[in-house]
């Protein structure tokens, strides 16, 4: 069991480890085209992963709002030459009060219909972007630049890297945070049963519309981010394909943490960049891969990678049977 | 202080078809133990949906604490000083047994839109604590409230309508499946329950209900057919005939 526990840290060590370093230790190739778009992808996943295994609301709005802050960042970096960071903060804001506005409107609503008006939401803020030429139509906005003092993204991306891991670390711990206190616990209370918690005092949709107001700031952190990266941003990049690669990431990883966020994204950026030299029928591979993930572990990786966890230290607690036996004939009394 | 703490006036709820609730008139006054009593499908939950804003009604008017409240969506009811059970157990599954009495205590509380915790969530935590030893879940409060059986749900549903330390309880059916031993429990901590309290109680056990109450309203197809003592009441034949005689021969 001890060495089991030690092995284990030694594992999330080394992943910490190679995380921290991974400019130094790999080509920048793997920085700019593995690590970003995970890092982006998956702080636009865990915006739903926190709303959907926090506040029961699964949202297909999050890429909508992801473009609203990204576009909105590009258009006034590009076009009105505003400081790309303060750019970026207006965007994010954008977001955050776009998010607000979609939250009162979905509030009202669980399950299949806020799926559903999120749905049309994303959709809309799509086909609005797309027909708007200050964001560039389908062409979309190039030669988006990060701030200078984050370098060039493309040929030197160790500082963004650097930026954008802080930040998605930051975002992590953050709703970590955020779940344990008094917002966080009345959230998760709203989750397993709204009408309970109105009998309680609570105003459900508020409580709502406010966590999907915060996720959707996570979220257009994410576009403002991924357009600094890609050097480029369109409507496309919020098309419904992209939605469901976002959903994709978050079910893969698993709804049910936060850290399935990160495991769904980065194996669907390392999938999307390696699968299609292995195989001319991809996109059924990976549709295959995600019915197999769904039907043996609804919690995704995550729920394999804990329930095998479990397993073996349960094999390993069985050796020790004495202590346990202990343990357990104290907390039998009730039955 | 002659006010009472519950008015309702020609109050009804209709559903598709159904007068769920007709034309009831009813005033609780401070302090008192009310039952509510009928038979199947009466109209009690419906009355305390209503008066806990759940429902709305179709006609009439609900004053609270000497306030006209017909238009008060739930919440805000709540926060006046109203908490009630449900007939089904609605515990919060995904919550430990503490978490739910915290969440119970925030919400009457008022200060859920807090991102910090600070030394008002220490007391509503030790508040928690101590309602959960009122109903016996001590040693439970780190369960998931999903483990529970049965009994101990309908134990936490009665400590989370308690631990808000409301001025009016609302309690339906809290003895529906619960053993005998537990059912003399739960009589004896309605009992000691202050006197600060109002408590309406809508509940099938006769033992249950009469030991508590000082008056009862009996309710038939949505109305209000009698209003009394437990006494009165079980001197009353047309109750026997609706109801009792049917209930206590079991
Ligand atoms: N949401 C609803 N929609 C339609 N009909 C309803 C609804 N709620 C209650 N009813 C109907 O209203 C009537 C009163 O129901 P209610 O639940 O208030 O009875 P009750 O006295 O609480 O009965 P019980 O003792 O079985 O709990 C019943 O005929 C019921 O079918
Ligand atoms: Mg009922």
């Amino acid at each position: 069991m001890r060495a089991y526990t030690t092995a284990r840290w030694i594992v999330l060590a080394v992943i910490g480890i190679m995380v921290t370093l991974l400019p130094e230790l790999s080509p920048t190739y793997v920085s700019s085209s593995i690590a970003l778009p995970t890092l982006t992808t998956g702080l636009c996943a865990i915006s739903l992963t926190f709303l959907s295994t926090y506040g029961g609301l699964v949202s297909l709005a999050q890429t909508g709002l992801f473009g609203v802050a990204g576009l909105l960042a590009a258009s006034l970096a590009v076009e009105s030459h505003v400081d790309p960071a303060l750019a970026g903060l207006i965007g994010i804001a954008a977001a955050a009060t776009a998010g607000l506005l979609f939250g009162a409107l979905a509030s009202s609503s669980t399950g299949t219909y806020f799926l559903m008006i999120t749905l049309a939401l994303g959709e809309i803020s799509y086909y609005l972007f797309s027909a708007v030429p200050a964001f560039g139509l389908h062409e979309g906005i190039n030669a988006v630049f990060p701030p200078s003092w984050l370098g060039d993204p493309v040929r030197h991306p160790t500082a963004i890297y650097y930026f954008i891991l802080l930040v998605a670390v930051g975002f992590h711990l953050l709703l970590r945070y955020l779940v344990r206190t008094p917002f966080g616990m009345a959230l998760q209370g709203v989750r397993d049963d709204p009408e309970r918690m109105t009998a309680l005092g609570y105003n459900v949709r508020v409580h709502r519309t406010l966590a999907f107001a915060l996720a959707a700031a996570i979220a257009g952190t994410a576009g403002v981010l991924a357009a600094w990266t890609n050097t480029r941003i369109s409507a496309d990049s919020i098309s419904l394909g992209v939605t469901i690669g976002v959903l994709e990431a978050a079910v893969i990883g698993g709804m049910y943490s936060l850290e399935g966020a990160w495991i769904g994204a980065f194996t669907l950026t390392v999938l999307s960049i390696y699968g299609p030299a292995f195989t001319d029928r991809y996109a059924t591979v990976l549709g295959i891969l995600f019915l197999a993930i769904v039907l043996v572990s609804p919690g995704g990786l995550t729920g394999v990678l804990t329930s095998i966890d479990r397993r073996v230290r349960h094999a390993l607690s069985n050796q020790q049977l004495p202590a346990l036996a202990d343990r357990g004939a104290s907390e039998q009394p009730r039955g | 202080m002659n006010e009472s703490i519950v008015r309702l006036r020609n109050l009804s709820k209709s559903f598709a078809g159904v007068d769920a609730v007709q034309a009831v008139e009813m005033e609780v006054t401070p302090g008192e133990r009310r039952a509510v009593l009928g038979p199947n499908g009466a109209g009690k939950t419906t009355l305390f949906n209503l008066i806990a804003g759940a429902e709305r009604p179709t006609a009439g008017a609900i004053e609270l604490f000497g306030r006209d409240v017909t238009n008060l969506p739930a919440w805000q009811r709540a926060r006046l000083g109203l908490a009630r059970t449900f007939q089904t157990s609605r515990v919060l599954p995904g919550l430990s047994v503490e978490d739910n009495l915290y969440v119970a205590a925030l919400g009457a509380d008022g200060g859920h839109l807090r991102f910090v915790a600070n030394r008002r969530d220490a007391r509503l935590r030790s508040r928690a604590r101590g309602a959960a030893e009122r109903v016996g879940l001590a040693d439970r409060l780190r369960s998931s409230a999903r483990d529970l059986s049965h009994g101990e749900q309908r134990q936490l549903e009665l400590g989370i309508a308690m631990v808000a330390e409301p001025r009016l309880l609302l309690l339906d059916e809290p003895a529906a499946g619960l053993s005998r031993a537990e059912r003399q429990l739960l009589t004896q901590l309605l009992l000691s329950l202050d006197r600060d309290v109002t408590v309406m109680l809508i509940e099938h056990d006769m033992d249950v209900a009469l030991t508590i109450a000082e008056r009862v309203t009996i309710m038939h197809y949505g109305r209000v057919v009698l209003e009394g003592t437990p006494a009165e009441i079980r001197a009353d034949q047309r109750v026997h005939d609706i109801y009792l005689g049917r209930t206590y021969a079991v």
